[in-house]
């Protein structure tokens, strides 16, 4: 067994280092097939992130008139974070005199402001709930829920109601964007796929005589499969080296352009990071795609 | 030890058919010497390619040991193919391997040790002749050297029958009477031989069993050294 091994190990060696034009051309679609997965990883996480960020931009405040007491708030927020304990990210509860101050640190440089704070006398801010949720989609049956909940007649207003419109857009943007990410993964997965398949049935079919040759001496399917597997897998490890080398070449060259231009997301960071998941991925994508491949292509040409 | 039972061997293509071997049926004894003779297309070579099941016959049944080659499941076809070393016409080399390593390769299939194989390829190489040629790709040889290699990659794991097709077709007077040589001192040493030629110089001189193929037919199966075609 173990001589067996040291035989198909040596033969599929043989074959990746004697043929470096057919190598070169293999390793070339592979290395565009494992760019292209890891692309569609890195893509679907920069999507992710900067969907994310938008949303957190995203909340809304309901504001209740003057006269409402604090301790009837705090419950409507305990019955928010009972009923909606999954699509609600936080609530945070702003005093009347919690928002004064915010406006005050806010505009502390701004004397207009100030002065007509000043002539108002009294507090003119209104308590409010400011409320998250995990997607944009959630907001409106909060929204819903608000104004028909025991506090409704002293809700002054619902900050949703005047956004609706943004807020849809973006959930309907985000969705897309998602929507989006699994098609062009998909089409590109199937792509390369059927390019690489083709690419390595060619370099087998320029080997079919000499499998031919192999199955009249004698030789056992795996005896002559293994070696074109072996060799399979060298081209795919050199195909995820190429391009994981190609990954940190740019991402550190161009990592701190791209961190400005999209929203502070750190290419490098992430790449550094994920990398072992990455290099997961991409491992057992040139496994399924080219030991698959070459299994098949040779499987035709074992039959004699 | 080998049984051909009326086998026929038809080739179709777009336009015609090809009767390559007709309702043939004849026997090999274990250690005989059997020389098959006929002109280009009497069907030498379909014989021997239907004889390690290359190719399925249309008609007929071929028994090596009491059993049907074609019935053979994978592994006892296999076992099969390292019993019979085989000389094709076309050499059937493997281009991406050295001389040597066409030879090894044959030896490993079988399962030769490392040890067996270093001691023994040297002198089947200098046996053909090749020795000098060792680490130099089949493209690089000359067609009697690829012959020549062929012969090699057949013989070197001691095969209990040799199939010969056209072995000494690119050699010269010398080379051919080398090679024949060679096949009757592994005959002598009790291997079953089947030599396929259209030299019929070669099979009066040989003074063994003869059969003679026309047109796909058995015309003569004689064991008179000389023949006149």
């Amino acid at each position: 067994m173990f001589i067996f091994l040291k035989r198909i190990l040596k033969f599929g060696w043989q074959n990746f280092s004697r043929n470096k034009g057919l190598g070169l051309g293999v390793i070339f679609v592979m290395t565009v097939a494992i760019f292209a997965l890891t692309f569609f990883f890195v893509f679907n996480e920069l999507s992710g992130f900067l969907i994310n960020k938008a949303q957190e931009q995203v909340d809304i405040s309901v504001y209740f008139k003057k006269d409402v007491a604090e301790k009837e708030i705090l419950g409507l927020k305990e019955e928010l974070n009972n009923k909606f304990s999954i699509q609600i990210k936080s609530i945070n509860y702003i005093s009347k005199q919690e928002a004064k101050e915010v406006f005050l640190a806010k505009h502390k440089d701004e004397l207009l402001y100030l002065q007509v704070l000043e002539e108002i006398g009294e507090n003119p801010f209104l308590s409010s709930l400011n409320i998250k949720a995990k997607d944009p989609v959630f907001y409106a049956p909060i929204s819903d829920f608000l104004v028909s909940s025991f506090l409704k007649d002293s809700i002054e207003k619902v900050s949703y109601f005047a956004s609706e419109k943004v807020i849809n857009k973006l959930s309907e943007i985000s969705l897309k964007i998602k929507r989006f990410g699994v098609y062009l993964g998909a089409f590109l997965i199937i792509l390369v796929f059927l390019i690489t398949f083709n690419t390595i049935r060619l370099t087998i079919f320029i080997f079919r005589e000499e499998i031919a040759t192999m199955r009249l001496v004698g030789a056992s399917n795996w005896f002559i499969r293994g070696p074109f597997l072996i060799q399979s897998l060298l081209y795919g490890f050199f195909s995820i080296l190429i391009v994981n080398l190609s990954f940190v070449i740019v991402l550190h060259i161009f990592s701190a352009d791209l961190q400005t231009w999209l929203f502070d997301f750190n290419f490098l960071q992430f790449f550094k990071e994920n990398f072992l998941k990455i290099f997961g991925y991409q491992i057992l994508f040139a496994l399924a795609l080219g030991v698959t491949s070459f299994f098949f292509a040779v499987h035709k040409y074992l039959k004699i | 030890m080998i049984e051909f039972k009326n086998v026929s061997k038809i080739y179709h293509s777009k336009k015609e058919m090809v009767v390559a071997l007709s309702d043939i049926s004849f026997e090999i004894k274990k250690t005989e010497f059997v020389s098959i003779i006929g002109k280009s297309g009497a069907g030498k070579t379909s014989l021997i390619k239907l004889l390690i099941n290359e190719e399925k016959p249309t008609q007929g049944e071929i028994f090596f040991e009491q059993e049907c080659v074609q019935k053979m499941n994978q592994k006892t076809l296999q076992n099969l193919r390292q019993r019979v070393g085989v000389v094709h016409q076309d050499y059937k080399l493997l281009l991406a391997k050295n001389v040597r390593e066409n030879v090894e390769y044959v030896m490993q299939v079988i399962g030769a040790s490392e040890k067996e194989i270093s001691r023994d390829i040297p002198q089947i190489l200098e046996m053909v002749n090749l020795g000098h040629r060792q680490e130099n790709f089949p493209l690089e040889l000359s067609g009697g050297e690829k012959q020549r290699l062929a012969i090699a990659k057949a013989l070197c794991h001691q095969p209990e029958v040799i199939i010969a097709d056209e072995p000494t077709g690119n050699l010269d007077v010398y080379n051919t009477f080398e090679i024949i040589d060679i096949l009757k001192k592994i005959h002598q040493l009790g291997t079953t031989v089947i030599l396929s030629t259209h030299n019929k110089g070669i099979v009066d001189n040989l003074k063994q069993r003869v059969i003679v193929l026309d047109q796909g037919k058995i015309i003569r199966d004689s064991e008179q050294a000389k023949f006149i075609l």
